[in-house]
């Protein structure tokens, strides 16, 4: 009789019948307890009264390993545990031998049923004996927030995560925090049949981020670099001068002295602004700053004509970049979209004709505070234009003084004919198209319609339209601006040609009556995608962060995971995630800030255990292993290699690069999967290596989906079939495995792509170590769905090893 | 999406082409006079047939014929080493694109034609599943130039500084297979790019740039005015962009401006100032090649001569 038993017992579980109906029970008992081994039934063992057995059994016999055969350890795994823990064992000394989805459920025949439930405890038990005790790993979570991106969702981020009392540092590139809203003058509401002021609620939103303790405005300052592992992240920003210290009023009296006028990047590149400036009125912080470029003092020209007339003194020509560094628990990355180029539809001229403008340039065009003050004028006549907004309004004391004008009326150069072009880089299959919807742009082409035939009645609208995607409660917004007169066409024009007058003709085959049309417009207006900022790729590539196809930061589940980016800690929302529209991007930003702080106060976090541990004696410092694909293993300060707990999956690809068996993965040691086959395998069997995430799962769901598959399939949990190596497979088949089948998660996941493909090469490579008994080995992917194909392939696996054996 | 990176400089078969032999012999002999100079590994393979591109967009040749006559071509291109069918013409190229498609996609077709190859004694012309690739083994004879041309640059013994000229893309090209070409096929640059390494003042857009030629294959025939309309349209956008000389890569499209140019004029009563060239005479041209000897510029019907004067060539 082994001595390690002695203190080990079996508890089995009837599950209502579930288990005892179709396993004899009574057979596993008598043959268990007379190898002396103790064993004990109860009819729930999860249940409390059933819990409560295990403990006292615990601190009658003084036992110190348990067997439980039960349900998946997927189910109750975590409760059981909690229990022997409870009862003051180790975790790592309790092993489920899965006796209803690997067994009752699947086997039909009850003395097959029995005989197979006796093997899966027999390995669990040979499996026990070579258990150690693993001990926690806990680490603290540093208790602050880093939001990236001051557009309306890391605003909104930023707010939230601070009144739920955590600590943040918002960083915006700009001089501003307000992003593409503070742009658009008015938005779309999904509840109102009118347009609301973007303004009026950014505002307020802006003013908060100041006013809150909590937040740390960064402005006008860039993420250069994040280091250290999720809950202590250590992040560099780089802060830009902007030559204008704190101390500025915002009264604007050195943008009044300012000589130099620049593009203004707000407002669309119109020439409209002073070197020295806010990049808008509202603008927060209200620190004025300057343009490095267009500076005359500071490109060695004399001029500090604002220093002169700033009654603060809060003008500083020497000041430098800093660098700040911070220490953040969690990320929030909201750095947004930006237009998508039109100039790569030169059928549409954006960028040849001066008519041909973006939604976004027509919301600066109609916004109060933008180029024409709000003046509908086509940008051909801008410069007349303009002239006349100037000498009216007297913004500036304008230095090219008003010459004429005044012969110009109000509506001058106002566009009568006024065209849409949907999905201009959306939906569109081409090079150098998107082929997804933006999502936006039918309900901006609706706003901008809506308020243009309200202010210009007489003004003819017309949208060319793919398809109208005005979702929920906009459709009753579409159908308010269809009675308004706006005209649709549907279609998507070939190409626009300027008259010599500037006016153009859109060229389009209404599909409707598949008739060709030649539109006339006074101004065309395209509709265009909405793809990943440059910020956004940018910061992707600092974080190291998963990206689509397009660019834009892949979240983990687009269902369950919206907001988890790739890796732990770091969550996104806003545009940075998808094209979405303002409510969307407020209602992810809000999930996002939740999901942040729920990640910051699970502090200090319990992490898996079942990582690699190292072996000093083997350990060559050979530095192979720190091709871990996902960065986990590095060498400390006292030269130890040390792995990252919170970033390591225990894929155990180490093991397979470590050339001198150092590394294992703790609770799926060599030793114990070799006993795990002992006791487990009989001859003729099929051993499956089951990976624990999804192919686990859906072994687990052959079993509740009422299929069968016969009893010499024999699975085996591993973390990824990266563990095993050759010795492991020639002991299996010594012991009797007529096949061994590898059972992986097929790559849908950020870390199931990284991981899949090691897992096929490795395979390969053990197929050709293996020589000829490389044949019998199989690989299979498993998709949770496909519990019928998994069950098929099991039985005709099985029945082939029949033939061999 | 091709690449630049993926165009091959070797083992290229240089297909033939009818209406160049015919019509313009100085595009195959100024693509020769590049390649030669650019040193690009191709052959010529006078056991290579038409590819009846023309015959089948006139309704002469049904499907099957030009499939098989295709899979005959592709033994010959496989035989000689040279499995890189490069074609002068646009129709050739995505004839035999096509083709190729449906000999390694449809079983039924593939099987009838080498049943007939069988029938016939001609088991050297099987083609099996895959013998060729659709995407890697065709190019346009103008994707070759594009991949040289920082080499065409280097080379060129004169510069087309100050030309003011337009390209006009070969729909065969860039609207039959419109996802396997190089570039955006709604702004092809193929040409303008090649035409900038040599100097040209490339106009970025006039109107109607991206309509056809007008030939339409029989419609030039069937349907003589519209054919020519649509011809007079691109004609009268090139005039009030002011461009002297149109670039093309395709033998019809050259046809059609080149010979047809002169009809319009009377027909129509026009004046156009504009002059014709492929895009491999203009390459041949800029790298010191003879106007009437590689260029043959003798066979085409609108003069060149006042160009080449004008641009001290001549």
């Amino acid at each position: 009789m082994n001595t390690a038993l002695n203190k080990t017992a079996v508890f089995i579980c009837h599950c209502s019948g579930n288990i005892s109906d179709h396993i004899d029970i009574n057979f596993l008992k008598k043959t268990l307890k007379a190898e002396g081994i103790s064993v004990l039934d109860y009819e729930y063992l999860c249940s409390s009264e059933g819990q409560a057995l295990i403990k006292n059994k615990i601190s009658e016999g003084n036992l110190n390993r348990i067997v439980i055969g039960s349900c998946t350890p997927s189910k109750h795994g975590t409760l059981f545990k909690k229990c022997i823990q409870e009862a003051g064992l180790n975790g790592a000394m309790l092993e489920i031998a899965n006796l209803r989805e690997h067994c009752s459920w699947v086997h039909p025949d009850k003395a097959e049923a029995t005989e197979k439930a006796l093997s899966l405890l027999r390995g669990k038990l040979r499996r026990l004996e070579n258990s150690q005790p693993l001990g926690e790993i806990k680490v603290d979570i540093t208790p602050k927030a880093l939001v990236i991106g001051g557009g309306i969702a890391g605003i909104t981020a930023a707010v939230n995560l601070a009144d739920n009392g955590i600590s943040t540092y918002l960083v915006e590139k700009e001089s501003s925090i307000g992003g593409n809203m503070a742009k658009i003058g008015k938005v779309f509401s999904p509840d109102k049949l009118a347009e609301e002021c973007a303004m009026c609620s950014l505002s307020p939103l802006m003013n908060e981020v100041v006013a809150n303790p909590k937040i740390t405005l960064f402005t006008w300052t860039e993420v250069e670099s994040l280091s250290g592992s999720a809950g202590n992240f250590t992040v560099r920003l780089r802060k830009k001068p902007r030559y204008v210290h704190d101390n500025c009023t915002g009264c604007g009296r050195c943008s009044r002295a300012c000589p130099v006028m620049v593009e203004n990047e707000f407002n669309c590149g119109s020439v409209d602004k002073k070197a020295i400036s806010l990049s808008f009125s509202q603008a927060v912080p209200k620190t004025y700053c300057i343009d490095p470029d267009k500076c005359l003092q500071i490109n060695g020209e004399t001029c500090g004509k604002c220093a002169d007339v700033c009654k603060s003194g809060a003008i500083d020509f020497s000041q430098k970049e800093e660098i700040v560094e911070l220490n953040v628990g969690a990320v929030i990355v909201a750095t947004g979209f930006k237009e998508y180029d039109a100039t790569q539809k030169p059928q549409y001229g954006y960028g040849i004709f001066k008519n041909v403008i973006t939604q976004m340039e027509l919301a600066r065009m109609l916004g109060i505070n933008g180029p024409t003050k709000g003046a509908l004028i086509r940008p051909s006549d801008l410069r007349t234009a303009s002239d006349i907004i100037r000498s009216s309004t007297d913004t500036f004391e304008s230095d090219s003084s008003s010459e004429d004008s005044s012969d110009h009326s109000d509506d001058t150069g106002t566009p009568k004919r006024i065209v849409m072009i949907q999905c201009v880089g959306s939906r569109d299959e081409k090079e150098g198209g998107n082929r997804y919807c933006s999502r936006y742009c039918c309900m901006a082409a609706l706003k901008h319609s809506s308020l243009i035939k309200r202010k210009y009645p007489g003004a003819e609208v017309t949208i060319c339209y793919v398809d109208l995607r005005a979702l929920g409660f906009y459709e009753n917004y579409y159908r308010a601006v269809q009675d308004m007169g706006v005209r649709f066409v549907r279609g998507r024009p070939a190409e626009i040609v300027e008259k010599p007058d500037k006016s153009l003709v859109v060229r389009i085959e209404d599909t409707l009556n598949q008739k060709i049309k030649e539109l006339s417009a006074d101004l065309v207006v395209l509709s265009v995608a909405m793809i990943p900022s440059q910020g956004t790729r940018k910061i992707a590539g600092v974080l190291n962060l998963s990206q689509d196809e397009s660019g834009f930061i892949k979240e983990r589940h687009s269902k369950l995971k919206p907001v988890d980016s790739s890796l732990d800690g770091i969550f996104v929302c806003g545009t940075a995630q998808s094209p979405k529209d303002i409510t969307d991007t407020i209602a992810q930003a809000g999930l996002a800030s939740i999901r942040g702080r729920a990640f910051i106060t699970d502090s200090p976090k319990a992490l898996a255990n079942e990582i690699p541990t190292f072996n000093p004696l083997l350990c060559t410092k050979c530095e192979e292993c720190f091709k871990c694909p996902f960065n986990a293993i590095s060498l400390n300060e006292s030269d130890r290699i040390v792995v990252d707990p919170l970033v390591c999956i225990g894929c155990g690809y180490c093991t397979e690069l470590c050339q001198n068996g150092a590394i294992q993965i703790a609770s799926f040691t060599k030793t114990q999967l070799k006993a795990e086959i002992e006791g487990e395998l009989k001859e003729g069997d099929l051993l499956g290596f089951v990976n624990s995430g999804i192919a686990s799962l859906t072994c687990d769901n052959i079993g509740s989906s009422v299929l069968t598959y016969p009893s010499n399939v024999k699975l085996i949990k591993v973390p990824t079939s990266l563990v095993l190596d050759k010795d492991l497979l020639l002991h299996a088949f010594k012991h009797g495995a007529s096949s061994i089948l590898f059972l992986e998660d097929p790559p849908d996941s950020p870390k199931a792509e990284v991981i899949y493909p090691l897992t096929v090469s490795h395979f390969e490579k053990l197929k050709k170590e293996m020589g000829d008994l490389g044949n019998r080995l199989y690989f299979k992917k498993a998709y949770v769905p496909n519990t019928k194909g998994l069950a098929g392939a099991f039985t005709s696996l099985a029945r082939e090893g029949e033939m061999i054996g | 999406m091709k690449t630049i990176g993926d165009i091959p400089d070797r083992q290229l078969l240089l297909f033939k082409s009818c209406m160049v032999g015919q019509e313009y012999p100085g595009v195959e002999t100024s693509t020769r006079y590049a390649f030669d100079r650019l040193g690009v590994d191709y052959i010529i393979n006078d056991e290579q047939s038409c590819c009846t591109g023309i015959g089948h967009y006139t309704d002469i040749f049904e499907g099957l014929t030009t499939t098989a006559i295709a899979a005959r071509n592709f033994a010959v291109a496989r035989r000689c080493g040279h499995p890189n069918i490069t074609c002068l013409c646009s129709t050739c190229y995505a004839i035999n694109k096509e083709a190729c498609e449906v000999l390694n996609t449809d079983n039924e077709i593939r099987e009838k034609v080498n049943s007939i190859f069988r029938e016939q004694g001609l088991e050297d012309l099987v083609y099996e599943k895959d013998d060729m690739n659709s995407k890697a083994n065709f190019y346009h004879a103008v994707e070759i130039l594009l991949s040289k041309a920082s080499q065409i640059q280097a080379k060129k013994k004169f510069d087309f500084s100050g030309v003011k000229a337009a390209a006009h893309h070969a729909c065969h090209y860039y609207k039959v297979k419109y996802l396997d070409v190089l570039g955006n096929p709604e702004n092809p640059q193929l040409i303008d790019t090649i035409a900038i390494a040599c100097g040209a003042d490339m106009v970025r857009w006039y109107e109607d740039r991206t309509l056809t030629c007008g030939m339409g294959f029989a419609q030039l025939h069937l349907n003589k005015k519209t054919s020519l309309q649509v011809t007079k349209t691109k004609l009268d956008s090139l005039q009030k962009a002011g461009v002297e000389l149109m670039i093309h890569m395709c033998p019809n499209c050259h046809i059609q401006y080149d010979r047809y140019q002169p009809v319009i004029e009377r027909e129509f009563g026009a004046k156009y100032d504009t002059v014709h060239m492929n895009i491999a005479q203009f390459v041949a041209l800029s790298m010191g090649a003879d106007p009437y000897k590689v260029c043959g510029f003798q066979t085409h019907s609108v003069p060149l001569e006042g160009f080449l004067e004008k641009h001290g060539i001549i």
